[in-house]
């Protein structure tokens, strides 16, 4: 997890808009900003040229922002049911989506393909035959593993098989009459280090090669799926430094092969601020404790989840600090959202800001204590 | 949206240029959309899938109504599961010879919708006083009816979809059951090109229930992949070996006004392509 970033202060205006913002809407708060969004997308888009990006819905699945990403050309990644009934409700055609979850019962897949979603990833045998009923209709992404050693997130414990497997499974999908339309893999999330990236690049550019060799329906997707990191720590990340080998594996690729990533967090943590409000304040031993409208049920459930720690900002300037800690109304021991911080002297009413908390925020908020989450605003 | 673009397939596909939105119904379960399309007329589509075009409504319509009712030459009660849209209806109810249409649609706002928006598909065949709309679940309808009929037409959706459980054993056992004898039922089967199962699966699921069962077919341009199939079931065999003349002498008798149907065309269409009858064959052992 990454280290807690605390900044000390805020501008007039910013502070006059959020307090304007409570004033109207209540407290807590999760804003959505269009132009952060759309900045993302954009960056991504210049450090991954030629990459078809889809937005894995998941992340933060939300209507504004399903729109705004879809408005700049984006598609989406979607894993159930309800992600589809999300686009569909927004009159995104299931043409601008894959679907990536790996096991899926016959309703998933049905439901997919009435959504107009037609291409799957599977990563065993058994997945893709339940695809065998549906084979004129489909296309398939092999889902294959890479384990990176430095990935805040390990995404390729749970799915993905063995690229020693791959030829196998190609050849048993050919047999079977499905079309595996290339490979895709995860190589977890908020590595710092491209290098696991790199060599799943590599690798999977290999496999696919070898297994065209013999093959007259040929692979042409490489998916490199996402978990592009962010700067949770105020630690000046250097993102040139992190896609610059990237960017080189891709530039090596044969030109008809069609590169697609499924980025979530990086495209929607930075666009989203979360607002809570202190509701209350105690002494307890050698600890100032205050007590917010947001908790670690909610919107901070990230921090349990996701193993994130958002960068929080205090309205009010570094002076006289004390150790601090912040923390969630319920009774719950484990609701605390920050623990031993350096604050200023705080007061009932003020506003703390959460940066950086548009992936798996709300996306994972429970209803505990039948408190409802965060209002969501554009 | 400027086009529509279909999401049946994931290797190809077709796209409409969409030149006016006419009616647009969009919820998570479903979106439903009618525009106008420069060639195509009106154009209704279903959950990324064209349902049916003012262009070439005629071919399936007319295939899928006279086909059954002109071989077995004297139906006077007709079934119709689906067909909101009021084109199946409109065809069935031009032979003199049917006394009695029931349209059985699952949603009632498909039908407002349709008389609104694609008024040349029904051509008033609502307001007949032959015609009986029922509002039921097309299952529902076949397992509880006490009415029996002399042909039953099946206008589904896709099977992937609300029109599911028109393609079960289930639903073929009780249409049989509603058939007064030397009826026959037929049923919109999709394009065998791109969905060979779903001719396969019907001829295991509807073979079981009729002594006869086979397939006809007709391309309909806008059901994209060449032939479309419809499957045919009846206890009777000669109705689909009648020669010529006799579906001739039908086809004058009822003095139908077709653009598509032949007495000629209606007997070539029981001739199915090798790779399907190969695949039925190989299905069948």
């Amino acid at each position: 997890m990454n280290p807690r970033a605390i900044r000390y202060g805020i501008d007039h205006p910013t502070l006059a808009y959020y307090r304007a913002l409570v004033a109207e809407h209540g407290s807590p708060l999760l804003v959505i900003s269009r132009q952060r969004l759309i900045a993302q997308y954009q960056t991504l888009q210049q450090y991954l040229p030629h990459v078809a990006f889809y937005y894995a819905i998941k992340a933060f699945p939300n209507a504004d922002v399903i729109r705004i990403l879809a408005e700049q050309g984006c598609h989406f990644d979607v894993a159930s049911e309800g992600e589809i009934a999300l686009l569909k409700a927004h009159r995104i055609s299931g043409r601008h989506t894959i679907h990536t979850h790996p096991i899926k019962k016959d309703t998933d897949i049905r439901a997919a393909l009435r959504g107009g979603s037609t291409t799957f990833v599977v990563d065993n045998l058994d997945e893709l035959k339940k695809l065998i009923p549906y084979r004129q209709r489909v296309g398939v992404l092999l889902r294959v593993s890479f384990r990176s050693d430095s990935a805040a997130v390990d995404l390729s414990r749970k799915f993905g098989c063995n690229p020693a497997d791959v030829p196998a499974i190609v050849r048993e999908a050919q047999a079977l009459d499905i079309h595996i339309r290339g490979l895709s893999f995860h190589v977890g999330s908020q590595s710092l280090d491209s290098a696991t990236h790199v060599a799943a690049i590599h690798e999977c550019a290999r496999l696919i090669a070898d297994c065209n060799r013999d093959s007259d329906n040929p692979m042409n997707v490489l998916d490199i799926g996402g978990g592009f990191p962010l700067d949770y720590a105020d630690a000046q990340l250097d993102l040139d430094a992190y896609f610059a080998p990237i960017q080189t594996a891709l530039t090596a690729l044969p030109d008809d092969l069609h590169v697609i990533a499924e980025p979530g967090r990086f495209l929607v943590a930075p666009a989203v601020t979360g607002i809570a409000t202190i509701t209350g304040k105690a002494r307890r031993g050698d600890y100032q404790w205050y007590y917010l409208d947001d908790w670690i049920y909610g919107s901070y459930s990230g921090q349990l989840f996701d193993h994130v720690h958002y960068p929080l900002q205090i309205t009010r300037d570094a002076s006289n600090l004390e150790a601090a800690i912040l923390s969630g109304p319920t009774c719950d021991s484990i609701d605390i959202i920050a623990e031993d911080v350096l604050l200023p002297t705080l007061e009932e009413g003020d506003l703390v800001i959460g940066h950086m908390m548009g992936a798996y925020t709300a996306a994972t908020a429970t209803r505990f204590n039948s408190l409802s989450g965060a209002k969501i605003l554009l | 949206m400027k086009d529509f673009h279909e999401t049946l397939y994931d290797a190809v596909g077709q796209s409409y240029r969409i030149d006016k939105l006419y009616f647009e119904h969009k919820t998570e379960h479903q979106h439903l959309m009618i525009f106008h399309n420069a060639f195509l007329g009106r154009v209704m589509t279903l959950d990324g899938v064209v349902q049916t075009t003012e262009r070439d409504e005629f071919i399936y319509h007319e295939m899928l109504a006279h086909v059954p009712l002109l071989a077995h030459g004297e139906a006077k009660r007709v079934l119709i599961i689906g067909g909101g849209d009021g084109g199946m209806l409109r065809e069935v109810l031009k032979h003199q010879s049917v006394g009695h249409a029931t349209l059985v649609e699952i949603d009632a706002d498909v039908i407002t919708m349709a008389k609104e928006y694609l008024p040349n598909h029904s051509a008033g065949a609502f307001d007949d006083p032959r015609a009986e709309i029922v509002i039921a679940d097309g299952m529902d309808f076949v397992r509880d009816t006490a009415q029996r009929f002399d042909v039953i037409i099946s206008d589904s959706t896709d099977p992937i979809g609300p029109g599911e459980v028109l393609f079960s054993d289930d639903f073929y056992a009780a249409s049989r059951r509603l058939l007064n004898p030397g009826g026959v039922m037929v049923t919109q089967n999709g394009v065998p090109f791109f969905q060979i199962d779903e001719v396969i699966n019907t001829q295991q699921r509807m073979g079981a229930q009729f002594a006869d069962q086979t397939f006809y077919s007709a391309a309909v341009p806008t059901y994209y992949g060449g032939i479309m199939t419809f499957a045919w079931g009846s206890d009777n065999p000669a109705l689909r070996t009648l020669d010529n003349a006799t579906l001739q002498a039908c086809y004058d008798a009822a003095d139908l006004d077709t653009r598509y149907y032949t007495p000629e065309i209606h007997r070539a269409a029981f001739a199915l392509p090798k790779y399907l009858s190969d695949a039925l064959a190989r299905a069948q052992q």
